[in-house]
């Protein structure tokens, strides 16, 4: 019984949750910028409108096109059921833990790149190759820099690791997890499509990576996919924001627990979201062939963070 | 003076900074941009002047704190400022294409800072405060070595040149109880602020002479 | 009365009265004067050693035992030749435009602080100081070399800095390894850093770290030193500089080095008893030689090939100090200073043919050397019968001594290496320089510069003194160079 009202809680929280952050992102990049920029619950307006339009469906698309936002949406929902936002136990814990998150995130991936070859527009296979393009080197990073955590908490479980973070054994200023933040951080950025690896506001087709596969969706597939890149990028702050600081966490069900980890956590959130929002207002978007660079390094971070576990004890 | 159980944090913090150095020497190897890269040595020489001090404050020692400003004053503010200028004087700002580029120089640097690490092992016991910061120093001079070997440009061989250097005083602030004896301490720091005064002249020169500051256009000499 | 001050301040003060003096004069005068001085305190020194047994001054700041005192007479005299010859040759460079008037005092300011720098590297007894002054003397010598404003010169002096600098990294990094070393008995003082302390409790350095130590400082000073396959600089920076400073190079700042080295040598042996630097340096050593012989007999110019034969000599050293035993160490120090008297003629005599011929490639200079430079010949053939080891020139008993010294401790295979690559070496000298000396000035060749040959007297002090000291060593001299050998074996 517990259970299911955590997991429905959890779903709410996750879908009513993510546009606000994506609207106060944009807010706060237009303010920066000195402009005054969309309202904060601008992008709940959005989803609503895109929901109630109609679609128009190329006659190329297959099974594909109308299966991918459904696969997209569920499976970014349940990687999310398996992060600990509030409490320091997922709802799905026992169905997953980080390598079950990993692979859900890239089941979407791979459905939203199949999703923009299969109307079979020039800009959508140049979106879905580019976008597997920063995949193949994102993902080896983002793998070790979770395992750096694992290996010093001793489980690739989630909770586990949040768990472990509340021991006097946990050393804040501990190296490894300061590289493997800082190449994830890299990585966040990358998997959410910001600046400087793409810019989530361009309107010319041959600067999107993210944008480009979705040219040919419109009406409520476009607001499901919407809604989970939003969801994705929720999910992925958890990530950073619980793991290497899990301040306030409420391990038990008490309401105040609940409450306090409530506000811990939308904290946490808006000020990594602060900190997204001002790397992204003072780089500017790298070119295609730069970003490996840029995930490389990230690469080399992870594999040092993941180093100096074994050789920082 | 200070309780013992403080040295914990001590500790940590220097390996901290260690690890930072060695991100920031990550960055000099995957950066183009000759101003950005002077900076980046600054706050390197941020990091070890602030090892330093943490080390005087735990040892009480004053004059490792000597040694500290010294460093800050030399290596932080000196020298970006003399490398700055220089740059300004002979107006290149920006590298050409490295031997090897961006994402092979990093996985090269990675391979590296393991074998620095494998090669200190043996002496982690030697090590005074924090863990292991005789491999960033080792890795920083393996590293040092290769943005050398990597790079064209005259000034960022310097640069190069002056991380070798400060992976080395990071090595005698991870050995040894209470740094170098301050004698030697000042005639380094001399010996490394003239050194580059040197270098920086004949940077000037061969921009002079060469147009360029390529250093793979030296090569008429062979045999 | 302090004898080790007065050495370092000698050379400075000189240095610094060329820095104000606008007379060029005054400059020349300087520097001659200064290291005539250095040569008579050295000479005092030798003697205070051979009775004092070690000389301190500054409290053990300044430390000098027999090998610092042997160094420092080399130093002196050859430092006292070049300022001699550099009078005429900056004159000469100066009336044809080669060299601004501010280059030329650069050069007489910085060669009084090169020399200073090297007399500071053998009398300080800390090892980190040391460290400082091999620097300072790398650093004062980049900018000698770089004294002509040619594309060649530059590219050698970057080469030259670069290569030195990284090297003294390492090696400053081999310091910081033997201090830690001798750290670890010490938790709450700070341990001296004085050599002349170290080698006394050196059993009780941990072996590994002084492995490591010794390792580093060895790839690091070597490479100063020129050893092989570390001496890429050593060509380029030796022959592109000008003659009285490539002789100053050549004939001490790469012993400086080698010194700086056997410091560092002394010091594993008193901790390990194992031949472990020794193999070092006996690996090094044959390889230098070997390398060097190749590239000696197909040489097209001439300082090159003289910088070249340098690097053998080197290895030579090097591989008298490894065969360890009193005859070959013995030999070795003795080939120091026989190197030091004959290779600063070779490089005097090169310098005078440059400014005659503008040129120093052996095609273009031509036979007939002899019928231009009749003294220049004279001495420079007999400087390189003296630098490839014939009879009478002392470098034949020091060469055959290391040889038979190797035959004796049953290290055949090694003395026939260093024969085959002396006779390699010899044959590459001497053919080259029988091409230019003697003979006739074919009739399309170009016609020499009026400014004929000239330094006799510093050509003639280190001849005079290589052809004294070839038959007849002074007791004194003798004593010092057994007493030498003796810190080198490590007895005290």
């Amino acid at each position: 019984m517990k259970a299911i009202a955590g997991v429905f809680f959890q779903t709410l929280l996750l879908l009513l949750l993510a546009p606000l952050l994506s609207g106060c992102i944009r807010n706060w990049k237009a303010k920066l910028q000195n402009r005054r920029g969309p309202r904060v619950w601008q992008p709940y307006l959005d989803l609503a409108k895109f929901m109630r339009k109609d679609m128009v469906i190329s006659e190329h698309a297959s099974w594909v096109f109308h299966a991918m936002p459904y696969v997209l949406f569920l499976s970014t929902l349940l990687a999310g059921l398996m992060m600990p936002l509030i409490t320091a136990a997922a709802p799905l814990r026992l169905f997953g833990d980080a390598l079950a998150f990993i692979g859900l995130l890239a089941l979407g991936r791979f459905f939203l790149a199949l999703g923009g070859l299969d109307p079979a527009s020039a800009f959508g296979g140049m979106g879905s190759s580019r976008e597997m393009t920063l995949a193949a080197i994102a993902e080896p990073a983002l793998l070790l820099a979770i395992f750096t955590v694992a290996i010093t908490s001793g489980s690739t479980d989630f909770s586990q690791m949040l768990g472990a973070a509340q021991t006097p054994a946990w050393r804040l200023l501990n190296p490894a997890h300061l590289l493997a933040f800082s190449a994830l951080f890299i990585v966040l950025l990358a998997e959410t499509g910001r600046i400087p690896v793409d810019n989530p506001a361009t309107h010319l087709e041959l600067t999107m990576i993210h944008e480009a596969m979705l040219l040919e969706y419109s009406g409520r597939y476009l607001a499901l996919i919407e809604w989970s890149a939003s969801i994705k990028q929720l999910v992925l702050m958890a990530l950073l924001v619980n793991i290497f600081f899990p301040v306030g966490i409420a391990v038990g069900l008490e309401p105040a627990a609940l409450g306090w980890s409530m506000a811990c956590f939308l904290g946490k959130l808006l000020l990594l979201a602060g900190a997204v929002v001002l790397v992204e207002t003072t780089n500017a978007k790298m070119r295609l062939f730069r970003v490996p660079d840029l995930l490389s390094a990230a690469f080399v971070l992870a594999a040092l963070a993941l180093l100096s576990t074994f050789l920082f004890h | 003076m200070n309780p013992p159980a403080s040295i914990e944090i001590g500790s940590q913090a220097i390996t901290l900074m260690a690890a930072l150095m060695l991100v920031v020497q990550l960055l000099l190897i995957a950066q183009r941009m000759l101003l950005t890269s002077i900076r980046l040595f600054a706050i390197q020489s941020l990091f070890l002047a602030a090892i330093a001090a943490v080390v005087a404050y735990y040892h009480n020692a004053w004059h490792v704190y000597f040694i500290a400003l010294l460093t800050l004053v030399g290596k932080v503010i000196f020298l970006p400022w003399l490398l700055n200028r220089l740059v300004y004087r002979i107006q290149i700002d920006q590298e050409i294409e490295p031997l090897l580029n961006a994402p092979a120089s990093m996985l090269v640097c990675g391979g590296l800072t393991l074998l620095g690490y494998v090669v200190a092992r043996p002496f982690t016991s030697l090590e005074r405060l924090g863990n292991n910061t005789l491999a960033v120093a080792l890795t920083l001079l393996l590293t040092g070595f290769f943005l050398m070997i990597n790079r064209r440009k005259a000034l960022t061989q310097v640069l190069a040149l002056l991380t070798v250097e400060n992976g080395v005083m990071l090595a005698a602030v991870a050995l040894t109880t209470y740094g170098m004896p301050l004698v030697v301490e000042l005639g380094i720091f001399f010996d490394v602020m003239v050194a580059v005064m040197v270098l920086g002249i004949l940077v000037y020169r061969i921009r002079e002479n060469f147009a360029s500051m390529d250093t793979s256009k030296l090569n008429q000499l062979k045999g | 009365m302090p004898l080790l001050s007065p050495l370092l301040i000698a050379p400075l003060l000189a240095g610094l009265l060329c820095l104000l003096t606008p007379s060029r004069r005054i400059m020349e005068a300087a520097g001659v004067l200064a290291f005539a001085a250095t040569l008579a305190l050295g000479i005092g020194l030798l003697y205070r050693v051979l009775a004092d047994g070690v000389v301190t001054e500054w409290g053990g700041f300044l430390c000098a035992d027999a090998l610092s005192a042997w160094m420092v007479l080399l130093i002196s005299i050859v430092s006292l030749a070049t300022s001699l010859y550099a009078g005429r040759y900056l004159r000469v460079e100066l009336a044809v435009g080669a060299l601004t008037p501010g280059r030329v005092r650069e050069f007489f300011v910085l060669t009084p602080v090169f020399g200073a720098g090297m007399l500071f590297v053998v009398l300080a007894n800390n090892l980190g100081v040391m460290w400082a002054a091999v620097e300072a003397t790398a650093l004062s010598s980049v900018l000698l070399v770089a004294l002509y404003n040619r594309r060649n010169s530059l590219e050698a002096a970057w080469k030259y800095v670069v290569l030195g600098s990284l090297g003294l990294a390492l090696a400053l990094l081999g310091t910081v390894f033997i201090y830690a070393a001798a750290c670890k008995n010490h938790e709450h003082a700070l341990p001296s850093f004085n050599w002349s302390q170290l080698v006394v409790v050196a059993d009780q350095f941990d072996p590994n770290l002084l492995k490591l130590a010794f390792v580093f400082a060895f790839v690091g000073y070597g490479t100063k030193a020129g050893l092989a396959p570390m001496h890429t600089w050593l060509p380029d920076a030796h022959s592109e500089a000008p003659s009285p400073t490539s002789a100053m190079l050549s004939g001490v700042s790469l012993k400086i080095a080698l010194y700086a080295l056997l410091r560092f040598h002394i010091l594993t042996t008193a901790c390990l008893h194992s031949g472990f630097s020794r193999h070092f340096f006996l690996a090094f050593g044959l390889f230098s030689m070997f390398l060097a012989a190749p590239f000696i007999l197909v040489q097209r110019n001439l300082k090159r090939m003289l910088a070249y034969s340098s690097l053998e000599h080197v290895g030579l050293i090097c591989t008298g100090i490894a065969l360890n035993t009193p005859l070959t160490i013995f030999g070795a120090l003795l080939h120091m200073g026989y190197h030091a008297l004959a290779k600063p003629v070779l490089f005097f005599a090169a310098g005078n043919i440059h400014q005659t011929f503008h040129t120093l490639e052996f095609r273009a200079i031509g036979p007939g050397v002899g019928q231009v430079l009749p003294v220049t010949m004279v001495c420079m053939g007999a400087a390189a019968v003296a630098a490839t080891g014939l009879p009478p020139f002392g470098m034949f008993v020091s060469e055959m001594t290391v040889i038979a010294g190797g035959m004796a401790a049953r290290q055949t295979t090694v003395s026939v290496l260093v024969l085959v690559a002396l006779l390699a070496c010899f044959c590459g000298i001497l053919q080259q320089l029988t091409r230019i000396l003697p003979g006739v000035r074919s009739p399309g060749a170009r016609p020499p510069a009026p400014h004929a040959g000239g330094g006799v007297s510093a050509m003639g002090l280190l001849l005079g003194g290589l052809l004294v000291f070839s038959v007849w060593l002074p007791a004194p001299l003798l004593a010092l160079l057994h007493q030498a050998a003796g810190v080198i074996e490590g007895k005290s």
